[in-house]
């Protein structure tokens, strides 16, 4: 059952609470052996918090009454778990993740890998992966990720799931642990648009915490879900944006743009120089912040991630400095280009997801290395902080038909209910869809 | 090109330790980033063009 069905249920009292939670813990038991999803289960706790839900006073009116839910396991505690508890959602465990948030692969050396739930022999993607797999694996029918430069979006994609990365800003990130102050967000998953809105909307609202959260009063998106996107002006990103997807991903945006019925190009200037300016601040803050641990253990770090950092952390301050005025000169460009385009189009990964293990991929005529690069088309659009929803499409990859690919919705900054409702209106077309993976 | 001078020098200023398996993965890395920093470069700015960061002062309620 999605998100709103057992909310919907519980509300009723034709479904418990604990119920929906025994559910949920009885497939992570069932199928997290195959996927590794999962870094912590609180299955004692969960039950507790269910029977809560359940003896509650307020549970008729609780808009996620008994939904199971899950964190990436950089949440503590955080803002935006109270905010979803409160609302009757009960916390069932933690998902594993890059280290660090650093990566797009969800390859951990000391948890494991979190295995694509559509094949098991593929990467869920990153840093989010944990967070994408259990919803592909029907372990949950919702979670919360980070997206800094694509972890929301990239493991969306490769996993086949709806994804929010919101507005830079809308979402209070207090209580989790950082990664690049100046460009982390958070976000949700779900397997359907509405279960997405509906937990959006739950989490809004400004936190005093958080200092890069807007003092911004709740926008609710899911009453106007069935608006369509009728009467939007819609385009597909040029550029960097179809010269470093594969066949798979210009497929994928290029059969969501025939649904809208757009055929109009739209080219950002200097996105190369952009996604440079993300990757460059991601390495001043994010060798700084761990500073001091680099120094003084470098050796416990996961191998995979601990080179990147320590040369991070080596990095001048006048690049740092100079990526961070670039930032602001392209948010600007692209502001302009939203005073004629109401929401633009681009795939979210450069293909389908790789195999586990991966070191390489070529692209644009170029052998890249493969986790750093998965993120190519999510990190210009992150660096500026625009709201973005992915929505996954089937069957583009003629060697690999079984697999997704996502493509990005992108709007101007606080104009998520226009990606929601375009993904919305694709979703109910059968253009893009989140099934539970088969066979686990 | 070689950033071995630079390397050296930055991680002695930090006091962090490159150790001989580190050194392949940091060199690369931050060639990497230098290749990026001057994509960077490549952009004419202004004094005009600000920072994309902001510092926002903090109200007595949530100061600490």
């Amino acid at each position: 059952m999605n998100a709103t069905a057992i909310a919907t249920a519980v509300r009723d009292g034709t479904l418990s609470a604990r119920s929906a939670v025994q559910t949920s813990l009885d497939r992570i038991a069932a199928t997290d052996g195959k996927i590794n999803a999962f870094t912590a289960v609180l299955a004692e706790r969960a039950l507790k918090r269910a029977d809560a839900v359940d003896a509650s006073p307020r549970r008729a009116r609780m808009k996620l009454a008994g939904v199971p839910f899950a964190v990436k396991n950089l949440f503590d505690s955080a803002a935006l778990e109270r905010r979803l508890e409160a609302e009757g959602a009960v916390l069932v465990g933690a998902l594993n993740m890059d280290e660090y948030a650093y990566g797009f692969t969800t390859e951990n050396t000391h948890y494991g890998p979190t295995k694509n739930p559509h094949d098991l022999a593929r990467i869920s993607g990153g840093s989010s992966g944990g967070s994408a797999a259990a919803v592909a694996a029907g372990q949950v029918p919702l979670t919360l990720g980070s997206d800094t430069n694509g972890s929301i979006r990239v493991p969306s994609s490769l996993c086949g799931t709806f994804g929010l990365k919101p507005t830079f800003g809308r979402l209070p990130r207090s209580g989790s642990y950082p990664f690049v102050a100046s460009l982390d967000h958070l976000g949700p998953f779900a397997r359907s648009v509405a279960d997405l809105a509906l937990a959006y909307d739950t989490m809004q609202g400004p936190d005093p915490h958080d200092v890069a959260c807007a003092q911004r009063g709740i926008e609710a998106t899911f009453d106007g879900l069935t608006r369509g996107a009728e009467g939007l002006r819609i385009g597909v990103l040029g550029g960097w944006f179809r010269s470093k997807a594969m066949p798979e991903a210009l497929a994928a945006v290029d059969r969501v743009a025939a649904a809208l019925g757009t055929t109009r190009l739209i080219e950002w200037p200097e996105v190369e120089r952009a996604r440079a300016a993300a990757f460059m601040v991601t390495c001043g803050e994010g060798g700084a912040l761990h500073l001091d641990d680099l120094r003084k253990r470098a050796h416990d770090f996961d191998p995979k991630t601990r080179d990147r950092f320590l040369a991070n952390a080596l990095v001048p301050a006048a690049w740092v400095h100079r990526a961070q005025r670039v930032r602001h000169w392209f948010a600007r460009r692209v502001a302009r280009s939203f005073e004629t385009v109401d929401v633009v189009l681009a795939p979210a990964t450069p293909c389908t997801a790789p195999g586990i293990g991966t070191e390489w991929i070529e692209l644009d005529g170029q052998r890249l290395p493969a986790r750093a690069s998965v993120g190519l088309l999510t990190q210009p659009v992150s660096c500026i902080g625009l709201p973005v929803v992915s929505v996954p499409l089937w069957g583009l990859n003629p060697a690999a038909p079984h697999l997704p690919i996502g493509v990005q919705i992108i709007a101007a900054p606080w104009r998520e209910d226009l990606c929601l409702r375009v993904a919305a209106a694709l979703e109910a077309q059968g253009i893009c869809s989140a099934p539970v993976a088969a066979g686990l | 090109m070689d950033h071995t001078a630079a390397i050296d020098a930055a991680a002695a200023t930090l006091g962090l330790k490159i150790t001989a398996e580190q050194r392949a993965g940091v060199a690369m890395y931050y060639g990497l980033a230098a290749q990026m920093a001057a994509l960077l470069d490549g952009l004419p700015l202004t004094p005009a063009d600000e920072s994309g960061t902001v510092f926002h002062p903090v109200a007595p309620e949530v100061g600490e």
